[in-house]
């Protein structure tokens, strides 16, 4: 009888058991067991609403605008008859509460056992959202920006440009992003600046300088032979005499740690004065220019280097490699800066890793690497055992004509100023409308 | 002793029915918690796969507008975000619902997608993807059964209620059973002018725009046009970010015509055939002239005609029988913007007009694509709206399992 007893227990306790996890175990009402994603279907017909933008345009009309009530028409065509809907417009402003409702319309009381929402920010057209970008230099020193587009020079291997023409083009893309940006008149205010002087009261210190010349480079008048300043830029035991000069800017570059800017073809391939070098031509017609060649590159890593003057003619960039990519961070910061030159160029004249003797590290590649051969990068000039940038050099070792914004794509990529978009939440610009939508009948 | 064996067994009896009776309860428990679990990952899987193919373009990206097949499936409009479709993916999907049949000419099995007489779509099996390639792509082969259907929001009808000069048409717009008062309607009508024997026909056309009136409706009156007139008329309506069509046409005979059939999408081309070699109606009967122009919907929701040059084909005869050189005629789209390829033709006593979507949001062709669903054992379903060439539609996505469920007992 015990036995029987026992197990009358057993079946009291498994009872139990049963009981209180069938209390546990609820199940869910038949809408939760297959629901419709129902957020998604409230964001998607106030995008459909909007894909003309009419939605937008209609929340920012009068209250007693028709355009209402044709918006809550084509709400209640576009949604399937067993949904209920609640569109509640809010104002975005300020201050203490965030979010103010302005209007709202439903076709049901009450949602029932459930409901859910999808909200969507829509602008005025009224409004224009800016972008601010962050001035490159603004914390760290220095953020001048200056353009070559000296009058009294010419330039080379920018067919079908003007230095001129370029030098606007570069003013119009870089100069938001740089605290000052100074057009360089002539040669003259050149020297002045390679002689340590304010143009316009600007900061010469960590400046960047972009030739727009091309294979050229402008040279001041008293830096020719005769002037004041021959010593420095003209050397006559030379084949070529002013690649002296570009010893010169290697120097200034590296003691007013400037980012000297070759925009294309072989760096400091000539050198232009129209008055100087009146009656001379760089053998292919152009007068007022003087060949430098393959000299003046190396001249000017020595002198950014910190060497000693020597005429060094040897080759430094080559024909190859031909087909060339953009970086991955390049082509990243493209949409960022909304920049777009083709991902691909043609490199005849990418410098060789040799040149990283010359105590250079590459901060950016601009474009791939390809074997020993760099076609586009900037180079940071660091002394041994030294933290400290001594001057930057930034070469594109494309074929001619010039893209212009591969210029300012590699500097934004280099400096990496930042862009602060105007801010979305100021009155009146932005209203919120959010779309409630719950299931009629059933449970 | 017996008293305690009899306790024993009595026990045992007791105890093992209990436990029998209880395993059974709590498997019930145990089956239905399952099954829901199983339900609602379907449920989950069908709205995560509805978004899947809705905001992926596929690739390449623009395989809608080529030949070939898509190593990676999806519908976006590769030139927007969000939910907006390319009009021509979704016209190269093999239609599920209509009776596809084979051009004996040239052998080629077509996808039927057309809406009735003179709304023609016709996509060749070999350049529609089908149903097993998209559930490959998808990853769902073996796993998961699933149906799409889009479908147009806005229904825009036309109504002859008066045939004779002047002829008066009433366009009705509507949306989910809710008319669209004072929605703004941009129409053309495209009127087939004889030229009498053996001639290309030649048309006139009217471009206007009006406005429906609280019931959904417009009355339009078309003067010029008798009993006798072939006509095409095609209608846009737009409101507030919704946008429809509809169309109509009246031809004098639809027996001698000419279907027009896609051949490729990346050239454009399109093959126009004499309807005798499509329904063998009999012996062999006269040619069928055709002239064919082309109208687009500018981003105004107004329709512009697009001219085509005449060495895009637009004029041309076709014959019936074997062994001659007009059995089809080549036609070139002018172009990938979306539009709709209107062809006026005539025979000996027959005259007409025939429509052709190139893109399918033109005429707003509904697409129902996919598997159907065989005694499934639950079936879920989730909706999107998306915009296909700044169309209205409905995606609908129907999903079942395929492997069934071990817990049904």
């Amino acid at each position: 009888m015990m036995r029987t007893i026992e197990i009358l227990l057993v079946i009291i306790i498994i009872t139990g058991a049963f009981i209180i996890s069938s209390l546990f175990a609820v199940l869910p009402s038949p809408r939760q067991v297959s629901p419709m994603n129902l957020p998604r279907l409230a964001l998607t017909t106030l995008q459909t609403l909007d894909g003309d933008y009419d939605l937008s345009a209609t929340v920012f009309k009068a209250n007693d605008a028709p355009a209402w009530a044709q918006l809550q028409i084509a709400l209640s065509a576009c949604l399937p008859p067993n949904l209920v809907y609640n569109l509640t417009v809010y104002e975005v402003q300020g201050g203490a509460q965030l979010y103010t409702a302005i209007r709202y319309f439903s076709n049901a009381e009450n949602f029932g056992v459930s409901s859910e929402a999808a909200s969507y920010l829509v602008a005025s057209s009224n409004v224009t959202f800016s972008v601010t970008p962050e001035k490159i230099g603004e914390h760290s020193g220095g953020g001048t920006l200056y353009i070559l587009n000296c009058s009294d020079a010419n330039g080379w291997w920018i067919t079908g440009y003007t230095a001129q023409s370029l030098a606007q083009d570069l003013y119009n893309l870089l100069s938001p992003y740089f605290k000052n940006t100074i057009m360089v008149q002539n040669t003259t205010q050149l020297g002045q600046m390679l002689n340590n002087q304010s143009l316009q009261g600007e900061t010469l210190q960590n400046a960047v300088v972009i030739n727009t010349f091309g294979e050229c480079v402008p040279i001041p008048k008293d830096y020719c032979q005769g002037y004041g300043r021959q010593n420095e830029g003209y050397s006559p035991s030379a084949d070529y005499p002013y690649t002296r000069y570009c010893y010169t800017l290697g120097q200034r570059t590296r003691q007013y740690n400037w980012t000297w800017v070759s925009i294309v073809g072989y760096p400091l391939y000539y050198a232009s004065n129209t008055e100087a070098f009146a009656n001379a031509d760089n053998t292919y017609g152009i007068y007022g220019m003087q060949k430098v060649e393959k000299g003046g590159i190396n001249a000017f890593l020595q002198g950014l280097d910190n060497q000693s003057y020597r005429y060094d003619p040897a080759e430094v960039a080559s024909r190859i490699p031909g087909f060339v990519y953009l970086s991955s961070t390049v082509a990243d910061n493209c949409s960022y800066y909304g920049i777009y030159p083709s991902s691909n160029q043609t490199s005849t004249r990418a410098l060789s890793t040799s040149i990283l003797s010359y105590n250079l590290t590459v901060a950016l590649k601009i474009f791939d690497q390809v074997g020993y051969k760099i076609p586009g990068a900037v180079y940071n000039h660091i002394f041994r055992n030294d933290v400290n940038i001594t001057g930057s050099f930034l070469a594109l070792g494309l074929t001619r004509t010039p893209d212009i914004r591969l210029t300012a794509l590699g500097l934004l990529s280099y400096y990496n100023p930042r862009l602060y978009p105007s801010d979305y939440m100021v009155n009146g610009t932005s209203r919120l409308v959010v779309l409630q939508l719950g299931q009629a009948g059933g449970v | 002793m017996a008293g305690s064996t009899i306790d024993h067994i009595v026990a045992l009896t007791v105890f093992l029915a209990a436990l029998l009776l209880f395993i059974s309860l709590f498997n019930q428990t145990i089956q239905t918690a399952i099954l829901y679990q199983q339900h609602r990952h379907l449920a989950t899987v069908c709205s995560d796969l509805l978004d899947n193919v809705m905001l992926n373009p596929g690739y390449p990206l623009n395989w809608g507008k080529t030949n070939s097949t898509p190593t990676s499936f999806g519908l976006q409009d590769p030139e927007f975000t969000q939910y907006r479709l390319s009009p021509f993916s979704l016209m190269r999907l093999q239609s599920l619902t209509g009776n596809p049949f084979t051009y004996p000419r040239t052998g080629v099995t077509y996808s039927n997608m057309s809406i009735g007489f003179g709304n023609f779509l016709f996509v060749p099996y070999t350049k529609a993807i089908n149903y097993s390639t998209a559930a490959q792509l998808l990853g769902t082969t073996n796993t998961y059964g699933f149906n799409l259907t889009i479908t147009p929001i806005v229904t825009v009808s036309v109504e002859e209620t008066h045939a004779a000069n002047p002829l008066t048409l009433v366009v009705n717009v509507a949306g989910k059973g809710f008319p669209l008062s004072n929605a703004e309607v941009s129409y053309c009508f495209l009127k087939v002018v004889d030229k009498g024997g053996q001639k290309n026909p030649s048309y006139t056309s009217l471009f206007n725009t009006t406005y429906t009136n609280d019931e959904g409706s417009a009355v339009l009156q078309i003067p010029d046009v008798d009993n006798n007139t072939a006509y095409a008329f095609i209608a846009y309506a737009h409101m507030s970010g919704l946008v429809g069509i509809g169309y109509h046409e009246r031809v004098t005979g639809n027996k001698e015509y000419v279907l027009p059939l896609i051949d490729s999408f990346e050239d454009r081309r399109v093959l126009l055939v004499h309807s005798y070699n499509v329904h063998d109606y009999g012996p062999p009967e006269s040619s069928v002239f055709f002239n064919a122009t082309f109208v687009l919907l500018t981003e105004d929701f107004t329709l512009r005609e697009m001219p085509m040059g005449t060495s895009t084909g637009k004029l041309g005869k076709v014959v019936y029988g074997l062994g001659t050189k007009e059995t089809y005629a080549n036609l070139t789209i002018p172009t990938y913007n979306p539009g709709i390829l209107i062809v006026t033709y005539q025979s000996n006593n027959e005259y007409g007009v025939v429509l052709m979507p190139w893109g399918m949001s033109s005429m707003a062709f509904p697409v129902t694509f996919g598997s159907t669903a065989s005694n499934p054992e639950w079936v879920v379903t989730d909706i999107r709206q998306v915009l296909v060439n700044g169309i209205a539609y409905q995606a609908k996505l129907s999903m079942w399992s395929l492997k069934g469920y071990g817990a049904i007992g």
